[in-house]
């Protein structure tokens, strides 16, 4: 254990990292760690971009991006719109050739309502009121009569 | 609505029918003999209201009917009745009639008595 704390701390003695530094100080000014990996010297700046993007790339960049998303949102939409439409289209035609048939039959069809029947059951007195009385015949009255004063007897 | 009722709005019907003849002829066999007063008070008034011969002379000539009724508000109703029509010469002539020949002492005075009314008011 003593040999292997020797060794490291003469591996790594200050006077050899300053002798290393010292060494480095001109060449590789850019490089405060200019340690060299099997003889040889990382020469690049692996910290820092050599490379500078400009402001006015990075936006030029951003709104290709941007439109690129722009234009495949509006061919997506497009897309979908015509799709939907179809079936809105589809479902318009339907209706309308369901709305004709209809008609067609409404057409066709006789409906008739006995309304005075539907109010006399709703309403059974409004069949003895002077208006609706006044539409009947006087054998017909006579009849009424009779049969209310059957009931009252 | 009773049957009271409805009987009633039949003779209101009966009165404004077009078919007249028929008409009065219902009211004079159905009505005027009813048992409940207010039908044969109504009856008298639109047979009164009707002024002519026929519906005239079952309430002025018969008697237990119109003004000869036993029941002394039909009697008063119709004499009312009469009283109110525009034209009464019709009325005037059947009393006047009734008055002269009729075989009833009764009838014969309350004919007299109306037509005196009648002279009165007109």
């Amino acid at each position: 254990m003593e040999i292997g704390k020797l060794s490291l701390h003469k591996a790594i003695s200050p006077k050899k990292v300053e002798k290393a530094v010292d060494l480095n100080e001109n060449k590789f000014a850019t490089n405060p760690f200019g340690v060299s990996f099997k003889g040889n010297v990382i020469q690049a700046d692996v910290f820092e971009s050599v490379k500078k993007i400009s402001p006015i790339s990075k936006i030029n960049e951003k709104s290709k991006l941007f439109a690129s998303a722009v234009v495949s949102g509006i061919n997506n939409f497009n897309e979908a719109f015509k799709s939907r439409m179809n079936s809105v289209v589809s479902f318009g035609k339907k209706i309308t050739t369901n709305v004709f048939d209809t008609l067609e039959r409404i057409g066709k069809t006789e409906i008739t309502f006995d309304m005075e029947g539907i109010k006399n059951k709703i309403f059974p007195d409004r069949q003895y009121s002077v208006k609706n009385l006044s539409s009947k015949t006087v054998n017909e009255l006579q009849d009424m009569w009779k049969k209310l004063e059957a009931t009252a007897a | 609505m009773d049957n009271k009722e409805k009987i009633k709005n039949i003779i209101r019907t009966l009165g404004e029918h077009p078919d007249s003849e028929a008409a009065i002829k219902i009211l004079t066999d159905m009505g005027t003999n009813s048992s409940d007063d207010e039908i044969r008070e109504l009856t008298a008034q639109t047979l009164i209201r009707k002024n002519t011969h026929e519906s005239l002379r079952v309430v002025l000539i018969s008697k237990g009917k119109g003004i000869n009724d036993l029941s002394a508000t039909v009697a008063m109703a119709s004499i009312n009745e009469l009283l109110a029509l525009k034209d009464k010469k019709e009325a005037i002539k059947i009393l006047d009639d009734t008055i002269k020949m009729h075989s009833d002492e009764e009838v014969r005075n309350t004919a007299r008595s109306v037509r005196a009314l009648m002279t009165f008011s007109s």
